[in-house]
């Protein structure tokens, strides 16, 4: 009963964050149709950029995280500036190409507007850094402060998601669809060992700081100590689940998005501005994804190395989620993430850890084989 | 009506419905060896359907098929064109990066005997083959005119030559029935007119049974024998080209109900 | 019925000609592995020896994805398990037939499958034989995985059929790691010990250690000639039409007649075979343990970037992408022979700088000219990069997947058919096509996409 219960709650907890996770990845398939194999690496870039802030904040031990995370902020204005730059010089050439024959001029405008755009969203994202520190220093309210390092948190890796779309995804929105993969593929590489340079996050494995209390369980029931981590965690992940599917299904831009993933070029001649709703699933879905990085660095304090098959195993379960529950629809994901927390928890408790991933790969081919529009996926019908 | 034991192909009653919609009710043809039958219709009615339901693409929800006495109803596509019933496409389909040659070389595969092992070791016999392969590929090249660009890359050729090389790959197995969708779309009316000297050349040279998809009237009503008219996936008449232009179920399909207008009218529409 | 059987008939060559047509390609690649093994390894030495050894083992991976990547278009991301399942077959049947043969897993080789220089030993021994043999066993139960992971892509296309190649790679390796133990066999336990009861102990998550080193040159450039002499062969006949005529276009080959299921399983199944056959050659490296750690998913995608950026269908492509991707690492470690080649470098990139010009001031395109400026000029920064990196204490060598990545990220945005495409290096259409590419722009329309 008690390994019931703690594996029932450690269950829920992880597959709940699959659940975040997968919708990154059912969402971008819902419109691009294809599997955005970086989409975990976004989710380890959430877990380091959270273990980054927390640090710089005043949590951890400075002498074990010694190197790592002193220079943040300076990259992240970097990355944010370089990438400011990149994605106008694309917009311009992209422009340029539309209508060669007018004056630069008219395009100032735009150029401008990305550049503020993405340097403002840098800027934020360090404000809310700052004042996670300022929260730290004035009273040690892990609650609030775990909140402010999750915005901050979903806000670079929002950045990241927009800035990899313009510059690695849009290019090639006519081009088969095995390209696109293919890119996904390097671009997924590219984090990975982007991550290990000893200028971004190193080789070096971290512990994340638990801002959570770990010795005052919320409740006990048969001697299972329910924690505070499981229940926010979970709790999170639920409200932003809530969040997406009121985006979604409740407002104009949710509309605007079902209409892209049932079919852009109608979208477009209908006047959606189909690249902005593909602009913005990207940084929805990677900022769900850093969220779930956050709250599973919470759970699970041992960072890996950003390269470590580890993190890519658990990429791969979220998009094993995803295709269980039907790829392309939203709540298919949340029930999804959830089934394979469960079985992946239940079947190492029960039959054999060693083979945890086992159960799941084989679950994941059976779906395909069986049923590849997944459990609640219909075919054409809400797909996103 | 033709005798039965001389029909090559014979359709009898097929069915098809996608969700609540009857692509095509109870369609039944009978080509006779040597034929040449004219499939029309206006825009949706269903002709593409009909060829698809043939070709297994789509599997009849009821009704047979039968080529040469030989039932390939609900068969995989590759078992019927095996049996020798033939296709091209209406969006043309050709493997673009393979040479012209090449796509024409692989209309020869279900005739052919290749296996991995033979590929591999280049057994006599499959050194032969290839040579057979490649010989009557070119031969069909001649035929349809494109020989001269045979190493080409397929997807680099015109629109009206990439028609004529799916003839030309259809060709290459060899079929019992050809089935032509569309054979003239994009083409110019100079390009119309070969393709009209090339449908009479194949009826004549390859003993070819045909069946024919096409808008453009003025092909249609000078080389077919018969035409089969579709509307809503329903066959509304059926009969020669003079008794299916005074057709007034077939006029009113083109022109609408309360049309009074000659069937030069019904002619000129179809024609893009 | 058929015309065409009796024509293949009339046409059949005589058997004795044939048969000398059908060999000497075969001839030639022994001559060459052979002239590997005993003239070349003495002239370049131990440590360049071993990287053509890994270059010889890269080359058979790659080209043997092409077959399924390339022709079939099928998208597999877990070739390394084909590589893991053929290596642990080798490597098992190696070790534990040393032991019951010769009462230890020590080298029984001779001279053929020596890495080590001066080694007094027979030219060929039992050993060698045992090696072969563990070798075809260890492609044919890899080709047997293969059959059995074709046989989803039965009903899954492009994205999914991958999500499942690299989930069965998990698998694999998973089952390795946790179901194997770690303690090997003693001499004295193999003889009472029933055969069927060797896999389970075969390293585990540490590795199966202990392998002899019986990967040569010429057991490894026998592989790559007979890789690829049959995966020309197939791509130059019926059955590798059938295959490139899925990649293009599904319906149209099942209309025209070809079995697309069982043309891609075959696909899956030979590029099986040849990766275990690679896998046994890389069990037996020397320097190398073999471990499921290393041959996961990271290693797939290393293949994969070798197959995309030789181009997606070309086996020489995918050749010359094996062996940059290989050497690549190795030059940013020790950077000199390419800094000895600057002057060539930066002469050609200058050559290609003023054609560029030339086009942009003409009028034409000169996207592709750009493009190879871009490699060339990469080279040469490499080169230099390291060279400095080196001075400032860094090891360039640690940037190579970062380079990798980029790399594939642009090929794909720049030239998504790969270096070479679907064309192969000797065929006179693929210059033909990057000169045209230099001229005007082509006219639009008449194609079918």
């Amino acid at each position: 009963m008690e390994k019931f219960l703690q594996t029932l709650i450690d269950a829920l907890a992880v597959g709940s964050l699959y659940a975040l996770i997968a919708l990154g990845y059912t969402m971008v398939y819902g419109i691009l149709k294809f599997i955005n194999f970086a989409h975990s690496d976004v989710f380890v870039l959430g877990a380091w950029t959270s273990f980054l802030v927390a640090v710089a904040a005043g949590w951890g031990d400075p002498q074990a995280s010694a190197g790592a995370g002193r220079e943040w902020v300076a990259w992240v204005l970097w990355a944010a500036t370089i990438a400011a730059a990149v994605i106008a010089a694309f917009e311009y050439a992209a422009w340029k190409r539309r209508h060669p024959t007018d004056a630069f001029s008219l395009n100032r405008t735009r150029l401008a507007g990305s550049l503020v755009l993405v340097a403002a969203w840098g800027w934020a994202a360090l404000g809310l850094a700052k004042m996670a520190g300022v929260v730290k220093a004035w009273g040690d309210n892990g609650l609030f402060s775990g909140l402010l390092i999750l915005l901050c948190a979903m806000a670079t890796c929002g950045l990241v998601g927009f800035v990899l779309e313009r510059l690695a995804y849009k290019p090639l929105r006519k081009a088969p669809r095995l390209n696109v993969l293919i890119t996904a593929i390097g671009v997924s590489l590219l984090l990975q060992n982007l991550g290990q340079l000893q200028a971004m996050f190193g080789t070096r494995p971290q512990r994340m700081p638990t801002l959570l209390p770990t010795d005052a369980p919320l409740a006990t029931i048969a001697n299972v100590k329910i924690m505070p981590v499981d229940v926010i965690g979970a709790a999170t992940a639920v409200a932003l689940m809530f969040l997406l599917d009121f985006l979604v299904h409740r407002t104009k831009f949710g509309r605007s998005m079902r209409a892209v993933s049932f079919n852009p070029t109608t979208a477009s001649l209908m006047g959606i501005p189909v690249d902005r709703v593909i602009s913005v699933t990207f940084v929805i879905g990677a900022s769900l994804a850093a969220a779930a990085g956050f709250l599973y660095g919470q759970k699970y304090p041992g960072l890996n190395q950003t390269a470590a098959a580890v993190w890519v195993l658990l990429g791969l379960k979220a998009f094993v989620a995803a295709v269980v529950g039907g790829i392309g629809n939203i709540r298919g994901a949340m029930l999804g993430g959830v089934l394979i927390g469960l079985l992946e928890f239940f079947g190492a408790a029960y039959v054999s850890a060693a083979m945890r991933d086992v159960y799941v790969f084989s679950l994941l081919i059976v779906v395909l084989l069986v049923r590849p529009s997944g459990i609640l996926g219909r075919p054409m019908v809400e797909k996103v | 009506m033709t005798p039965p034991t001389d029909a090559v192909l014979e359709v009898r009653s097929i069915c098809k419905s996608f969700g609540g919609l009857k692509a095509v009710q109870e369609f039944n043809l009978t080509l006779p060896r040597g034929s040449l039958r004219g499939l029309i219709g206006p825009n949706g009615a269903g002709k593409t359907t009909v060829f698809n339901l043939l070709t297994g693409v789509y599997k009849p929800d009821v009704g047979s098929v039968v080529l040469g006495g030989r039932e390939i109803t609900g068969m995989r596509p590759f078992r019927i064109a095996g049996a020798g019933l033939s296709r091209t496409f209406q969006n043309i389909r050709l493997f673009g990066e393979l040479s012209v040659l090449d796509n024409v070389r692989l209309g020869c595969h279900v005739r052919a005997q290749h296996g991995v092992f033979r590929s591999i070791v280049r057994t006599p016999f499959h050194r032969g083959e290839e040579r057979a392969i490649e010989a009557s590929a070119r031969r069909l090249l001649g035929v349809v005119g494109l020989l001269g660009r045979a190493d080409e890359q397929a997807k680099n050729l015109p629109y009206g030559d990439q028609r004529r090389l799916e003839i030309a790959r259809a060709l290459a197995t060899e079929p019992r029935v050809l089935l032509l969708d569309e054979p003239a779309a994009g083409m110019n009316s100079q390009e119309k007119v070969a393709l009209r000297a090339l449908i009479q050349r194949l009826r004549k040279e390859f003993d070819a049974t045909i069946l024919l998809i096409e808008h453009d009237m003025g092909v249609v009503m000078d080389i077919c024998e018969r035409i089969t008219v579709l509307d809503y996936g329903k066959t509304i008449a059926e009969g020669t080209p003079d008794e299916v232009q005074s057709n007034p179920a077939v006029i009113e399909a083109y022109l609408g109900a309360d049309a009074d207008a000659g069937s030069s009218h019904a002619a000129s529409k179809g024609g893009r | 019925m058929s015309t065409l059987r009796s024509r293949s008939v009339e046409m059949t060559p005589a058997a004795l000609p044939t048969l000398v047509r059908s060999v000497w390609p075969l001839l030639v690649g022994v001559g060459v592995a052979l002239a590997l093994q005993f003239f070349a390894k003495p002239v370049i030495g131990d440590f360049y020896a071993k990287v053509l050894l890994d270059i010889g083992t890269s080359i058979i991976l790659a080209v043997s994805l092409t077959m399924v990547n390339g022709f079939t278009g099928q998208f597999s991301i877990g070739h390394a398990a084909f590589m893991m399942v053929g290596g642990y077959v080798s490597g098992g049947i190696v070790y534990y037939g040393s032991l019951l043969a010769w009462g230890s897993a020590d080298m029984a080789g001779g001279a053929l499958s020596s890495m080590i220089d001066g080694r007094e030993a027979p030219f060929l021994t039992w050993g060698d034989a045992l090696f072969a043999g563990s070798l075809v066993a260890g492609g044919l139960v890899a080709a047997v995985c293969g059959y059995v992971v074709g046989l989803p892509s039965l009903r899954l296309k492009g994205d999914y059929l991958a999500i499942v190649t690299l989930g069965f790679g998990e698998i694999v390796r998973v089952l390795i790691q946790s179901q194997t133990s770690d303690v090997l066999y003693t001499v004295e336990e193999v003889k009472e010990t029933a055969w069927y009861l060797m896999p389970t102990k075969v390293g585990g998550a540490l590795g199966f250690s202990g392998l002899p080193f019986y990967s040569s040159l010429f057991w490894v450039f026998l592989g790559v000639a007979v890789t690829l002499l049959v995966a020309y062969r197939l791509k130059d006949s019926a059955t590798g039409r059938a295959f490139l005529s899925i990649r293009e276009d599904e319906i149209a080959s099942e209309a025209m007649g070809v079995n697309t299921t069982q043309f891609k399983v075959r696909a899956f199944v030979i590029a099986a075979f040849f990766a275990g056959v690679a896998g046994g050659l890389f069990a037996h490296s020397i320097g190398v343990q073999l471990n499921p750690g290393e041959l996961g998913f990271l290693k797939s995608f290393d293949i994969i970037i070798m197959v995309v950026l030789g181009g997606l269908g070309s086996i020489s492509g995918a050749a010359i992408a094996a062996a940059i991707v290989t050497i690549l690492p190795e030059l940013l470690r020790n950077p000199e022979p390419l800094l000895k080649m600057w002057p060539v470098l930066a002469g050609l990139a200058a050559v290609l700088l003023v054609a560029a010009v030339v086009c942009a001031m003409t009028g034409r395109r000169a996207r592709s000219l750009v493009a190879w400026m871009c490699i060339v000029l990469t080279l040469l920064g490499l080169g230099f990069g390291a060279r400095a990196a080196a001075a400032a204490g860094h090891n360039l060598g640690d940037y190579r997947m970062i380079l990798f990545a980029l790399a594939l990220i642009l090929m794909m945005i720049l030239r998504p058919q790969g270096l070479f495409g679907v064309r192969e290096v000797w065929d006179r259409s693929l210059w033909k096509g990057i000169a045209d590419s230099f001229r005007a722009p082509p006219k639009k329309g008449g194609t079918n996409k």
